[in-house]
């Protein structure tokens, strides 16, 4: 494929290197995939719990190439009209309206029923034809003059028939429209494509198949830590050691919501705006709704809550 | 390179055996994923086939776990590729982490002077040996003893691993068959012809012979503690897994109630895998066309070709959910034998169906479905013990309650499951209730984990309850369950 800034991706050095220049902190695996994605041109499909980075990914190999990020975001209910193509039916009636009028002079004198059908068919399905239909995420992503980055996010919530309908698009990058036929990719212009998941229900094997499949876990502590160090710089070093130490043992423990990254980078955001040193006990009570999202939790932490603060701070 | 495509097929085998499904379309990818990856870093190699081959969470730890094993050998053969003729050492202790020269070498001493006893004792250390000898030394005749003593490391891996494959070592069953197939490897490999030049020899009884007589004994007990490693690895790689499925076949096929603690986590997975299956098979939802709201879009669509004029109305199709389902479960005395059984049947169910309720009873009906839903099956099914298990079977009493709580709910479009052995301990049976479940539910199943001879024995009420029920059956193995959850997904899918 040869697509705009494709020398990013030459090495899975380099992309590690680019993501981290756009302060998105990966590990050797998550850009091993995005490596192999684009020169094995295969889909990703990743999987892993929510709030590490699954759609922040995409987002950032788009940000990184410079090409457009289409996003399809899936529900239950999502069908074809809405991900791959609609003909746009306001348009087509309106049409008609106006070549009845015109009907007379289409037909130019034609005599006999033969005569004018003949006439008429020169004109071909000129009604089903690019001109009225409107493309969705999916053949856009595939029209795309530039390539593009297509993430599919949330693909457990759609259908099991969406799920089939996507086989197409992911093994052979085209899609079949039964007016026009099938549209293909440009060649070398291939989209990378990015699937998300978050298990909810049991992906199918058909669709694993044609996929890479990446599991994004909770990062080590080392790595939660360049983490929070990228995106909140102004983090004083100590406080950041305390708070990544004091997730990770939250991780641990039987809650019904383990806080993810987007609530560690959250709440360090909160400390550092009520101008925090170093973690205690009390402050950290205060501000418990930010990393924990359910009462049970809150309670179960809350028990332990001293003993923990002290070993964050203490181990360092 | 078709050196390492050969490896990759086997190793992907090794998967396959581990449970990890593997299509021949992956198999290419993985190929191709080589191709481009190339083999030189090898953690780079395990993450690309990581994401190539395995495809769940609980694969990727299968698979890393296969990788660490299955590779080991490639990796000596690439540490040591840039050493001519090194001491042949034994392989497989010293894989773990890479940092295995020093204690290697220790060991290879060690093992030279358990060696050097009854090998002459002159070649007490391969790497000096050469300088120390004040004569020429021979060079070995014998196909086997050049390729041990002039031979490096990654060939005579090579011809070790070519000889396994010769004698199918991957049959390997039983852990009895190690000596016969250690012997075997090392015959494919020229072990004869080695005997006869070492005896030749000795009988020669010139200095440099008996030297190298001496050597070759050496290097050949040193290959065969080699032989014996990578037979005891294929052991682990292709037996141990084919071992483990005879034993989960005999398990579904032991009555519940005479399974071992021991085997309780096994049955756990096989269950498990059973409900995974199953999800497979049976999650499909069907969409039925039913008239419900005007689909505007879809009939203008339909007909433009009338000229705007509405022939065809078209309607919005209705979704028809898979059904509920109802899960009564008896967790008395008289079925503690079985009733961890049954409720892990329920916990499994629960994974499947979606809209599944669970109830457990000795007497008072008490509903778990959010115990199930939010704990693990351990914690759900001790907390159920403790909470409603053991005590004398009432099953008047749990009508009464479900009649008085949980009827509303019933519709046509329900199925209830009740688990348990209908013993009512001479109690009021109340079968009227459960007929009129029968009425209003669309299905009631009766699983009992007792022998159909012995339901009417004693104080079991099954021939009064049997009437009220569309399906009753016997459910005391894990075929038995099998069977039954597919038979009942079948017809709710």
């Amino acid at each position: 494929m040869a697509i705009k800034n494709e020398d990013k991706l030459c090495s899975i050095d380099s992309i590690q290197n680019n993501f981290e220049s756009l302060n998105y902190i990966c590990s050797p695996e998550i850009a091993t995939a995005v490596y192999l994605s684009y020169h094995l041109e295969k889909p990703v499909l990743i999987e892993g719990p929510p709030g590490v980075g699954k759609t922040e990914l995409a987002k950032t190999t788009a940000d990184m190439l410079g090409l457009p990020c289409i996003r399809l975001q899936c529900y239950e209910g999502l069908d074809e009209s809405k991900a791959i193509y609609e003909w746009k039916y306001g348009k087509q009636l309106l049409y008609t309206q106006v070549l009845k009028e015109a009907l007379r002079e289409i037909l130019g004198g034609a005599k006999g029923l033969s005569d004018s059908v003949a006439k008429l068919h020169e004109f071909g399905d000129i009604f089903f034809s690019e001109d009225f239909l409107e493309p969705r995420p999916l053949l856009k992503a595939l029209q795309e003059e530039d390539s593009c980055v297509l993430l599919i996010d949330e693909v457990d919530k759609s259908d099991h028939e969406f799920e089939s309908l996507l086989l197409e698009m992911l093994s052979d990058y085209q899609l079949s429209i039964p007016e026009i036929g099938t549209v293909k990719a440009i060649p070398d212009k291939k989209p990378i494509i990015f699937l998300t998941s978050n298990n909810s229900r049991e992906i199918s094997d058909a669709l694993k198949r044609r996929c890479l499949h990446l599991y994004i876990p909770f990062p080590d502590s080392e790595l939660e830590g360049r983490i929070v160090k990228a995106r909140i710089p102004e983090i004083p070093e100590r406080l950041r050691q305390q708070l990544v130490r004091f997730i990770q043992e939250l991780r641990e423990m039987d809650l019904k919501k383990v806080p993810a990254i987007s609530e560690t980078i959250d709440w360090a955001r909160t400390l550092l705006l009520l101008h925090t040193e170093s973690l205690n006990p009390d402050l950290v009570r205060q501000t418990l709704n930010v990393i924990l999202k359910f009462q049970e939790d809150v309670e179960t932490v809350e028990a332990e809550l001293q003993s923990i603060t002290h070993r964050a701070i203490k181990s360092i | 390179m078709t050196q390492m495509q050969d490896t990759l097929v086997d190793f992907i085998k090794v998967l396959r055996t581990a449970d990890i499904k593997v299509s021949p379309a992956e198999t290419l990818d993985a190929v191709q994923t080589v191709d481009i990856i190339g083999i030189e870093d090898r953690q780079c190699l395990k993450n690309s086939l990581s994401l190539v081959l395995s495809k769940t969470p609980e694969e990727k730890v299968a698979f890393n776990d296969c990788f660490e094993r299955y590779f080991t050998f490639d990796k000596m053969q690439t540490t040591t590729l840039g050493l001519t003729a090194p001491p042949p050492m034994p392989i497989g202790d010293a894989s773990k982490d890479g940092e295995f020269a020093p204690e290697v070498t220790a060991k290879t001493n060690s093992q030279h002077q358990a060696g050097g006893g009854d090998g002459g004792g002159d070649a007490q250390d391969w790497s000096q040996s050469d300088a120390e000898i004040d004569f020429e030394p021979l060079s070995p005749s014998s196909v086997l003893g050049k390729l041990l003593l002039d031979g490096n490391r990654m060939e005579i891996m090579i011809a070790l691993a070519e000889a396994g494959r010769e004698i199918n070592v991957k049959q390997i069953v039983v852990f009895t068959q190690k000596g016969l197939y250690t012997r075997k490897i090392m015959e494919a490999m020229g072990l004869q012809c080695l005997q006869y030049e070492v005896t030749e020899l000795q009988a020669g009884g010139s200095r440099p012979e008996i030297h190298l007589a001496g050597r070759l004994k050496n290097a050949r007990d040193l290959l065969r503690e080699q032989v014996r490693d990578y037979v005891e690895k294929q052991f682990l790689l292709h037996a141990d897994e084919s071992g483990r499925q005879v034993r989960e076949e005999l398990l579904r096929k032991v009555k519940l109630s005479n399974l071992e603690k021991r085997n309780v986590k096994q049955v756990q997975e096989i269950l498990l895998k059973m409900a995974k299956k199953l999800i497979a098979v049976h999650s499909k939802r069907r969409k039925t066309f039913k008239r419900g709201q005007l689909d505007v879009r879809k009939t203008l669509r339909n007909n433009m070709q009338y000229d705007g004029m509405l022939f065809h109305i078209k309607w919005r199709s209705q979704k028809v959910d898979r059904p509920k389902v109802i899960c009564i479960c008896d967790v008395s005395g008289s079925v503690s034998n079985y009733s961890r059984f049954l409720l892990m049947l329920l916990y499994s169910l629960a994974e499947i169906l979606p809209k599944v309720r669970s109830f457990a009873f000795s007497s008072d009906l008490g509903e778990v479905t959010q115990l199930f839903a939010n704990t693990t099956l351990e914690d759900a099914m001790a907390k159920t013990m403790r909470d409603y298990g053991n005590g004398s079977t009432d099953y008047g009493q749990m009508l009464m309650d479900f009649k008085s709580h949980h009827l509303k709910d019933v519709n046509q479009k329900t199925t209830i499951i009740i688990l348990g052995d209908a013993r009512n301990n001479y109690g009021e049976p109340k079968a009227e209730i459960l007929r009129e479940m029968y009425d209003k539910a669309q299905h009631v199943i009766w699983l009992n984990p007792e022998p159909r001879s012995s339901w009417t024995i004693g104080d079991a009420e099954m021939k009064k309850y049997a009437p009220c029920c569309h399906q009753v059956e016997v459910c005391n193995s894990l075929l038995h369950l099998e069977g039954v959850v597919s038979n009942l997904l079948r017809r709710s899918g």
